[in-house]
């Protein structure tokens, strides 16, 4: 063992003062009087006042103002009677204001006759603790809540429930929509009272029932459909269904529903009235745009007729005044507004599609050259037309009336735009739309003809753009346009395989660009061009059986016949005709409308005829296009089409060139 | 309940003159174990514990009542005569020096004598008055209170009560010598340091002692000069003593003082 010398007293000692000035605690003594004559280092540091500071001070100086107030009324008569304090929570005041939460034990120490030495006074940072207690107080404190709330609804849950049924019950009873829990495959299991007051069924009547009896039967395979995709995925977007009524009248329902726990779960507004004011608005609608067009027609026919009827007065008058050389320039007028007419009611067609196109291989140059002069007196003086063509233009399969029609019609909206005056130019061009060009155009890619027309008009906005093709849109007043003069073209151009597209801004113009597609071939000469002065005329009493049920018709094409040379058999339906038909009278060509009475149209009687006549020539002539009949353009070969009304030289060429065709045919081995 | 049994009230001596003790805000009737033995060969001592202290019955605590120093005088009214006490002598130490004022001006008859210890009727400065406590240092104590549970942490302080770990612990707060209900003496508090008892100096007749210590953070001595010159005849003493309870800190003052004054009569 190891001899304890004063060397290793001193080591002691400065042990025990590291120990006492740099313990984890503060330390302080205090005078019976309850000032303190000894502190460690560590409260020094803690509080910031150096031990000078602090020696002569009371222990509660540096206390808050709460804890000085409760250690002179609580914790310093107890360490009176008791001797000792122990974990006495106070908060200390350091020197520079904040606060350090702490634990005190405080100890009297007495000599031997019991009088006090000194108070030995502890003090534990109590940081963490505090915090600790703040968060433990704070969780009790919920937890009490939490309790309470429990136990609050433990107290009411039973009332709650009852009012939350009760309010449940009720919106299935009030709600103004059928509700329904059906069975995956669709039978009912429950249903409201709404049942009964919007279709009148009971309840013993529809549950167990499917929803496919009384469902109406064209909206069936839909609803069927629409449950079937229910027990995968909610039903969100309406369903729309017919559900009998008890009376046998069906009312219109939007369903939407979920299934959820081997139930559906649906609810049915009605909509039948909806439905109802939806399909008189509708009708309402087309109601408008047939007066929009009935107008703008009227409007067009009575200026034609007024040309027509005013044309025959004026050469009756002529006539009696014995001016036979004035009655060419009436009859010339009379002519040009009939063709107006039959090319309004072409354009009629167009717009519904249904026109007869007769397309040929077409030198646009010429045509666009030929109409120009008439469009320059059509829009008269103050606008100069001036049109561009292209040397080296390729044909265009088209229908070359109805590209003069629309022509007409680009260049009298391009008028119409420019009220004080303007300009027009139409440009032809050849187009080679590669694959980039052909989608900014929206048109596959290809060869194409253009046809523009540009004014230096007013212009359109673009809301107003993006309508012109509608159908019956128009800026016109009523009675002055039809509102299909785009739209026609539109259907024009697109039936020919080509585009139309425009390019207007609000006071800079309008373009218009007709796209048709390049015909890769020959132009054949146009046969309009023959007069009637060299019509030609038969010589061998060839024999044309003409089929028309309208007499004034059948007339007119007897006369045209007997009037070349040739032969008429006359019959007013299919029957007639075709008893002829198939009889042994000699028949070089069947001239017959398509819309025929008499069990057969004209193309079936044509196709039974030449069961017994295969090399029957045939001379489809229609007032409109019953295209269906007619094989969609695609006709056999000896048939023709010539529409209604047909000026009387072409109605003669036609004819006499399919009896020439056939004979040359005939005449080949 | 009688109310002698509510206060927990001791009685001891053989004198014909009852000497009642009042405890004040902090401790119960163990402040003056060092104290009224020393009168017992002449007077029947009474001590008693406010409701809310020590041994007293907490079920009796009205929060109403006790909301101001008048629930308290009402009681030391109701158990002096519960105990027919009357020309006693009434020993109040710090806010129950106070509770006495208005007890004797709600029954003269009680006591002859009032013997106040450390006495503030008022602890916030008002104008020229000193109460030893700004307005927002009392406001300061109320919100502390609030939030805190000033001494035993809040929090630790009913673990500690059943804390098998720790038995001295729970030892020293079941049986401490400062017994207060946690609640009661956040109440209490606010009732004490709020009160304005200045008025009610004025029209007792008893004779008064005030005694003053130095120092005392509660009620500094213009507190108890200023008693002293609103109770007409009036004694005062200053003891050679520090804090606030000079009946532990100076027994054997206190004790002299109030016998001085008790001779005088």
């Amino acid at each position: 063992m190891e001899k304890v010398t004063p060397n290793t007293r001193a080591q002691d000692t400065d042990d025990l003062e590291d120990l006492f000035e740099n313990a984890p605690c503060g330390y302080a003594s205090a005078l019976p009087n309850g000032r303190l004559s000894k502190v460690n280092r560590t409260l020094s540091i803690w509080t910031g006042y150096s031990a000078e500071q602090l020696v002569g001070r009371r222990f509660l100086d540096l206390l808050n103002i709460a804890g000085k107030i409760y250690y002179e009324t609580h914790f310093a008569p107890l360490l009176r009677m008791q001797g000792f304090f122990n974990e006495v929570a106070l908060d200390l005041v350091r020197a520079d204001g904040t606060t350090l939460p702490v634990l005190v034990n405080a100890v009297v120490r007495r000599d031997d006759s019991d009088d006090i030495r000194f108070i030995r006074i502890t003090i534990f940072n109590a940081s963490d603790r505090r915090r600790y207690e703040h968060d433990l107080l704070e969780a009790r404190r919920t937890a009490d809540q939490a309790t309470a709330a429990l136990q609050d609804l433990n107290l009411t849950l039973e009332a709650q429930v009852a009012k939350r049924t009760a309010q449940r019950d009720r919106a299935w009873r009030l709600s103004q929509e059928l509700l329904v829990v059906a069975l995956p495959d669709g039978i009912f299991e429950s249903v409201n009272p709404t049942w009964n007051e919007l279709l009148g069924w009971r309840d013993e009547e529809l549950l167990g029932a499917s929803f496919v009896e009384r469902t109406h039967p064209d909206d069936l395979d839909a609803a069927q459909a629409a449950l079937t995709d229910i027990l995968t995925r909610p039903l969100t977007v309406p369903h729309e269904s017919r559900f009998r009524h008890m009376d046998g009248s069906y009312r219109w329902f939007a369903w939407t529903a979920s299934f959820e726990d081997g139930r559906i779960y649906a609810s049915g507004r009605d909509i039948t009235v909806e439905r109802e004011q939806a399909d008189a608005l509708r009708q309402s609608q087309k109601m408008e745009a047939v007066g929009q067009l009935t107008g703008g027609l009227a409007h067009d026919f009575n200026n034609l007729l007024a040309g027509i009827s005013g044309s025959l007065e004026m050469m009756q008058n002529r006539m009696q005044q014995g001016r036979f050389q004035d009655v060419e320039r009436y009859v010339a007028v009379a002519q040009g507004a009939s063709k107006r007419a039959a090319a309004l009611t072409h354009r009629l067609l167009a717009f519904s599609r249904r026109q007869t196109l007769d397309p040929k291989p077409t030198d646009v140059n010429r045509l666009v050259a030929g109409m120009h002069e008439m469009i320059q007196l059509t829009v008269g003086p103050g606008i100069p037309v001036d049109v561009v063509g292209a040397s080296g233009l390729w044909p265009a399969l088209v229908d070359p009336p109805q590209l003069e029609n629309a022509l007409l019609n680009l260049c009298i909206n391009g008028r119409d735009a420019m009220p004080s005056g303007g300009r027009i130019t139409i440009e032809i061009a050849n187009r080679w739309l590669d694959a980039r060009a052909a989608r900014k155009l929206d048109m596959p890619e290809g060869q194409y003809l253009s046809l523009c027309v540009t004014d230096t008009g007013t212009g359109m906005p673009p809301e107003v753009v993006a309508r012109v093709f509608e159908p019956f849109f128009t800026t016109k007043p009523i009675g002055e346009g039809t509102g299909l003069g785009l739209s026609m073209i539109y259907g024009f151009a697109q039936q020919s395989g080509g585009q139309v597209r425009i390019h207007s801004k609000v006071g800079l113009g309008s373009t218009v660009c007709i796209y048709l597609p390049r015909h890769s071939g020959e132009v054949d000469v146009d046969d309009r061009t023959a007069k009637l002065a060299v019509l030609p005329r038969s010589v061998q009493g060839e024999t044309v059986l003409v089929v028309d049920d309208e007499p004034s018709v059948r007339m007119l094409v007897t006369d045209i016949l007997e009037d070349l040379g040739y032969t008429a058999i006359e019959a007013g339906d299919s029957a007639a005709g075709l008893k002829v038909l198939q009889s042994n009278v000699r028949i070089d060509l069947l001239v017959t409308d398509v819309g025929l009475p008499g069990g057969m149209n004209g193309r079936q009687m044509a196709d039974a005829a030449r069961v017994s006549r295969p090399d029957l020539q045939v001379l489809f002539v229609t007032g409109y296009a019953e295209n269906a009949f007619l094989g969609n353009g695609h006709l056999a070969s000896g048939m023709a089409v010539l529409t209604k009304p047909f000026p009387i030289e072409t109605m003669a060429s036609r004819i006499r060139s399919m009896i020439e065709g056939s004979k040359a045919k005939a005449r080949r081995p | 309940m009688s109310a002698i049994e509510r206060h927990n009230t001791k009685q001891a001596g053989t004198g014909k003159t009852a000497m009642v003790f009042a405890h004040g805000f902090g401790c119960d009737q163990n402040m003056w174990r060092c104290v009224a033995p020393s009168f017992e060969d002449r007077y029947r001592t009474v001590l008693f514990d406010h409701v809310g202290a020590g041994g007293s019955d907490l079920s009796a605590y009205d929060p109403t009542k006790y909301a101001s120093l008048h629930g308290y005088a009402d009681d030391v009214v109701e158990l002096s005569r519960a105990l027919g006490v009357t020309g006693g002598v009434f020993v109040g130490h710090s806010v129950s020096a106070m509770v006495g004022i208005l007890a004797t001006k709600k029954a003269p008859e009680l006591f002859d004598a009032l013997v106040l210890v450390c006495p503030s009727p008022r602890y916030i400065d008002d104008a020229d008055y000193v109460g030893g406590f700004s307005r927002v240092q009392i406001e300061e104590l109320l919100d502390f209170l609030d939030s805190n549970h000033m001494g035993w942490s809040q929090a630790m302080a009913p673990t500690i009560m059943g804390n098998a770990d720790r038995p001295e612990l729970g030892g020293e707060l079941t049986n401490s010598f400062c017994r207060m209900n946690p609640d009661v003496a956040k109440r209490f508090a606010r009732t004490t340091f709020l009160a304005d008892n200045r008025d009610d100096l004025q029209g007792v007749t008893a004779r008064c002692l005030v005694i003053q210590c130095s120092e005392d953070v509660i009620a500094p001595q213009e507190v108890g000069e200023y008693v002293h010159r609103n109770l007409p005849g009036s004694e005062l003493v200053l003891l050679d003593a520090t804090g606030h309870c000079p009946n532990l800190s100076a027994p054997e003052a206190t004790i002299a003082a109030i016998e001085a004054f008790l001779r005088g009569r």
